[in-house]
Parts: structure tokens; C-alpha cells; sequence
């Protein structure tokens, strides 16, 4: 099978690739990049070409395609592989507007290609140990969910509105709304937010805490700050602290990890647990060459937590709740 | 030992002080009996269960020439006034994030008191109270105050909150509020400009106790203790009384005990209206 990957724009890419590269009967087909230096570079990295624009990668006899491209090109880059036939593993947040994501889902089940959101934490081990809990009923029925998406400025593009479509709320609130959602099979319902630029010296909101309220009446909170700074051990977190009727569990997804304390780096946690996007590209894999009619985590997966970090900025522009559905 | 207050009274040759460590909704009946007597008091938090109470208690002492101390403790814990200490010297810049959290098992005491919302107002008043006086402390007046929490969504043996504060300097707080879990914790974290102060009971502990044995007593219990010379409610009530003995202003005063109140009864009202309350 033959993959391409469209812009190294986000850092993601860089693992997307290796996952791929580990794949037996996977062949990096051709890199293409609106910046030539970035394309060649990682053609150079990865052994494979690097084709110039999307239109020429989309003309190779390729299967499927990885965009990491900016956030505001999902569109463009997801749609234009659809309508040339290639299954799309598209990187979060989906797309920066809901009408971008709703004709990505369109084009790609129009044109009978898979289209999945890369919400690679679904497959790290702990996590889905959790679900696995949660589904057992070890702790009851869930109550109320605390979480924290942790992270590091990483500037760029992500601090430029027109490119990324927000700042921390829409970087990090997508993978944790998905969690929930997949924990519990319910809809967020209603959102609020307090949000702002505090820390960073580029104006975008780097600090977040959204409340929300899912159809099945459980309540949560998420932290999507960039508040991690460079002294810090690491780039940040996924933890959620779940309260059920008989118990609770607390998950630090990333909490798998020896402390180095170096005279040049300083104080560093060393991640060993799993490699968790090797998981997401093989599962997307894996559903393209089963024929599968639907991925495993799909564009409306993609969109509706894309729904409650557009509704955080409303209600966070407004100090009030806002209703997603009734 | 005596039965009641009035029988201490009564009894007693000298009373300069009363300490009043009744539950929530019993503070003002025996604040203005106090006051009444002539006594300087030291009350536990929350001040009082509800605003024109605390209100009324602090007129009452007033009018009759007593002192009256709350317990908002937090600020004598010496984790907590590192924090403020820190953030002073301005070690992480200007503060931005907060996030607070205070864990226990759902409390037992006589009468249950603690599970009739009317008389402890649940885990807000009764424990994120701490918090928010701290938070008050560090980071000024609060703006707007948004909270979820179990009120209204049914009754179990727990009671759980997040509440989103909202500063007037801009600083955004979580605090996380739990009679849902099986011990006590107590963590903050806050994020500045250029560093981050951190702290968890439960992981930066000096001594932990283990007795091997039946889970019973202590038996297979970790007991952890954070020894110092002078525990943090001594170091509250040598306060107070220097205080007293001064005609000094304290660190915490009856007025920013009200002012946490008001904050937790922000929450509540959050909570049961679905809607940001804004205090300022």
C-alpha cells in the first residue's frame, strides 16, 4: 500500500512518518509541501521524494494520504483527496470552521474514501484501560470528569489565527472532549468558558478552562493551557480524574516515565510508555486495506469536538453558557 | 468538661477567649452569645452559612468591642504562604492559571450535619472555602465566578465541585472541590509569565506510616504526617491571640472571611442557576 503525506506543517507529521515507515507492506510514497525546503528535507529523512504541491502527490498512484497541514488547509488538502480517491487520516482539530468539516465528511463520503480524525490518545494503553474500567462499571456510573490538556506554546503557525484557528482552546481541548465522548457515548451539550492571552507576549488565548455538560448528565471541566514553560520536566499532559457513584479514577496518560536530572537539560521526565501514534496510524491503516466502511474514529468525531472549542470562544466572548444542542 | 456553653460560663472563673468550633449553621447563635459575654472570639470557617449572617456577626462583635478571629487557616499552612511568598518575590512573573484541589472521604460527625446541605452548604463552604480565601489572598478580587458541582443532580454519599474563577487582574482559577474520594489531598498548581510553583500532598510527604496487620485500627492503613514544630492551627491561634493582646490586624480578617464566603456562595448559585455570577 502507498501513502502520502500532504505539509510537515505540524510536528506530528514527523511521527505519522516514522509509524508509517514501520508498517510492513507500507511504502512512503512522496511528501508534498507548500514550503519546498521543509518537503525536501523530510523526503531526505524519510527516503522518499518530496513532489511539490498536493495536486502533484494527489496524481501519484497512491491509496491514502496523511494531511498534517495548518489547520485552516484541512479543507482544501482533505476535500482535494477525496475527490482523487484517497483515504484520508486527517490531523486535529479537524477543521477550523464547522462548514470546513461537515464538506470534508461530505466529499470524503461522496467520493467512498475513509476520512479519520487523528486522535492518536485513544490509543495509548492507559487510556483505553480506563475506558475498559469505566465500561466495567468499577467505579459506577460516572459523575463528573476533571481533565487537563497540558502543553507548551509551540508557536508558529499555532499562534496565528488565520492558519491555526484559535490558540490553546482549540489546540487542546480536542483530544480530551474526544475521550469523554468515547468514554461515555454522549454528546456535549452545553459549553463555558473563561479564556485569554496570559501569558504569551503574541496575542492568542494561551489559557483555557472549559466547563461542560453532556446529555447524560455528567458534568466536567478541561484545562487546554499552554501554561507548560520551557523549565518544565515535560511538553504537558492528558489527565482526567473521573468520579463515579462507587469510585474514582485517575489517569496521567504520559505519567510513564523515568526522572532525568542533567547539568544541560535540567530536570527532564524520559517518556517509556507506548508510542501511541504508531497505534493510530496502523489502526487507520489497517481499516483501508480491511475495506472498512467506516474508521475507527471519524470525521464527525473530529467535528463535534471541534463544536465545543468554537462554542468555548463564544461563551468565553460573552461570559455565558452556550447551547450546542438541546 | 462541660455540657454547655452556658454551663462553662458559669463555671469557669476566667474566660477571656471563645473558640467556637460548632458546625457552620450554629457560628452566629454563639458568636453574638459570646459577643454578648464580652469575649473575644475565634471561630472556625466558613464564617457562616449565609451572607447577612456573617454580616450580622461581624457588626454584633463590633458594636459590642470583641475581636472576632475565623479560622481561615489555609494561610498559616506554611506550603500555602511559601506560594504566597514566591509569587510576591515574583519567582514565576506574572501569575496567569491556577489550578487548586482539596480531596477528603465524605466527612462523619454528629448528626450527619455535614450532609444537610442547608447546614454545611456541602463542599464548597465547607472546603473550597479554604481555597478561595487563598486564592483571594494571592490573586485579589474575584470578577465572576462559574461552577458545576453534584447539587441537584441527586443524592450520594459524596459531594463533588470544579468552579472557574475569574480575577479582576485576569489570573483564571480551577478549584477542585471532593468528598468523593477515599483520602485527604490537597494540591495547587500556578502558572505564570515565566515559571510554575507546584505542590501535592499526596506526593511531597515527609513521613509515611505503614502498620502491617488487619485492616483494621491502622492496620494496612499508610498513615502519611507532615510534622513541624508548630502545626499550622497552633501557629492560627498564637496569631489571634498576639492579636488580641496588640490590638493588631491579622493576616486573615473577619472581612476576608466574608469575602471567601461570598465567593462560595457564588458557586452555589452557579451551580443551581447554570449561569456565571459576577461579583464586581
Amino acid at each position: 500500500m502507498k501513502v502520502g503525506i500532504i505539509s510537515f506543517a505540524h510536528m506530528h507529521a514527523y511521527s505519522y512518518a516514522h509509524a508509517l515507515k514501520r508498517i510492513a507492506g507500507v511504502e512512503l510514497a512522496g511528501i508534498a509541501d507548500d514550503n519546498e525546503e521543509r518537503g525536501r528535507k523530510y523526503a531526505d529523512v524519510f527516503g522518499t521524494v518530496y513532489v511539490g504541491n498536493y495536486e502533484e502527490l494527489l496524481k501519484l498512484d497512491i491509496d491514502a494520504v496523511v494531511v498534517t497541514s495548518e489547520n485552516a488547509k484541512h479543507r482544501e488538502h482533505v476535500v482535494a483527496a477525496a475527490k482523487a480517491g484517497k483515504h484520508v487520516l486527517c490531523e486535529k482539530p479537524l477543521a477550523t470552521t464547522v462548514k470546513d468539516g461537515q464538506e470534508m465528511i461530505d466529499a470524503c463520503r461522496e467520493n467512498g474514501v475513509l476520512l479519520q480524525t487523528a486522535f492518536p490518545v485513544r490509543f495509548h494503553p492507559a487510556v483505553i484501560r480506563a475506558k475498559q474500567l469505566i465500561g466495567e462499571g468499577k467505579i459506577g456510573r460516572v459523575l463528573a470528569i476533571k481533565g487537563t490538556n497540558h502543553g507548551q506554546n509551540p508557536g508558529g503557525w499555532f499562534v496565528d489565527p488565520a492558519l491555526s484557528g484559535g490558540g490553546a482552546v482549540f489546540d487542546h481541548t480536542v483530544h480530551v472532549v474526544d475521550l469523554m465522548r468515547w468514554f461515555m457515548s454522549s454528546e456535549v451539550k452545553e459549553v463555558y468558558a473563561e479564556a485569554d492571552n496570559l501569558i504569551s507576549d503574541t496575542p492568542i488565548d494561551d489559557c483555557g478552562i472549559l466547563s461542560l455538560e453532556f446529555e447524560n448528565g455528567v458534568f466536567a471541566t478541561l484545562d487546554c493551557s499552554w501554561s507548560r514553560n520551557k523549565t518544565f520536566p515535560t511538553w504537558g499532559d492528558v489527565t482526567m480524574e473521573i468520579v463515579g457513584t462507587a469510585g474514582t479514577i485517575s489517569l496521567d496518560a504520559f505519567n510513564q516515565k523515568i526522572n532525568l536530572y542533567s547539568d544541560e537539560k535540567g530536570h527532564k521526565y524520559q517518556y517509556w510508555g507506548d508510542d501511541m501514534d504508531e497505534g493510530l496510524v496502523a489502526d487507520f491503516i489497517g481499516s483501508v486495506r480491511s475495506g472498512k466502511k467506516e474508521a475507527f474514529i471519524t470525521g464527525e468525531d473530529g467535528l463535534r469536538a471541534v463544536e465545543v472549542a468554537l462554542a468555548a470562544y463564544q461563551a468565553a466572548e460573552q461570559h455565558a453558557p452556550v447551547m450546542i444542542r438541546s | 468538661m462541660f455540657a454547655t456553653y452556658d454551663e462553662a460560663m458559669q463555671s469557669l472563673e476566667q474566660v477571656d477567649i471563645v473558640d467556637i468550633c460548632l458546625p457552620t449553621y450554629l457560628h452566629k447563635t454563639y458568636v453574638m452569645k459570646a459577643a454578648d459575654d464580652g469575649k473575644h472570639v475565634i471561630c472556625e470557617k466558613p464564617i457562616a452559612r449565609h451572607l447577612d449572617d456573617a454580616k450580622e456577626m461581624i457588626e454584633y462583635c463590633k458594636a459590642r468591642n470583641v475581636r472576632l478571629f475565623i479560622g481561615q487557616v489555609l494561610r498559616f499552612f506554611p506550603e500555602y504562604r511559601e506560594a504566597k511568598r514566591q509569587l510576591d518575590q515574583g519567582a514565576i512573573g506574572t501569575p496567569a492559571i491556577v489550578r487548586t484541589t482539596r480531596a477528603s472521604a465524605f466527612p462523619q460527625a454528629s448528626n450527619h450535619w455535614y450532609a444537610d446541605f442547608e447546614k454545611s452548604g456541602g463542599v464548597i463552604l465547607d472546603m473550597i472555602v479554604h481555597d478561595f480565601d487563598f486564592l483571594r489572598w494571592c490573586f485579589g478580587e474575584v470578577e465572576r465566578v462559574y461552577a458545576k458541582g453534584m447539587l441537584g443532580r441527586g443524592f450520594y454519599a459524596l459531594d463533588y465541585a470544579l468552579v472557574t474563577l475569574r480575577f479582576a487582574s485576569g489570573v483564571i482559577a480551577h478549584v477542585e472541590g471532593s468528598w468523593a474520594h477515599d483520602s485527604f489531598r490537597m494540591k495547587f498548581e500556578i502558572a505564570g509569565k515565566t515559571g510554575i510553583l507546584d505542590y501535592d500532598s499526596a506526593r511531597d510527604q515527609p513521613l509515611v506510616a505503614v502498620s502491617r496487620g488487619p485492616k483494621s485500627e491502622f492496620g494496612g492503613v499508610a498513615v502519611p504526617e507532615s510534622p513541624l514544630k508548630r502545626n499550622p492551627y497552633f501557629v492560627e491561634l498564637q496569631h489571634f491571640l498576639s492579636c488580641i493582646e496588640q490590638n493588631a490586624e491579622p493576616l486573615v480578617t473577619a472581612g476576608d472571611a466574608y469575602e471567601a464566603l461570598r465567593i462560595a456562595l457564588a458557586a452555589i448559585d452557579s451551580i443551581r442557576t447554570g449561569q456565571p455570577v459576577t461579583l464586581r
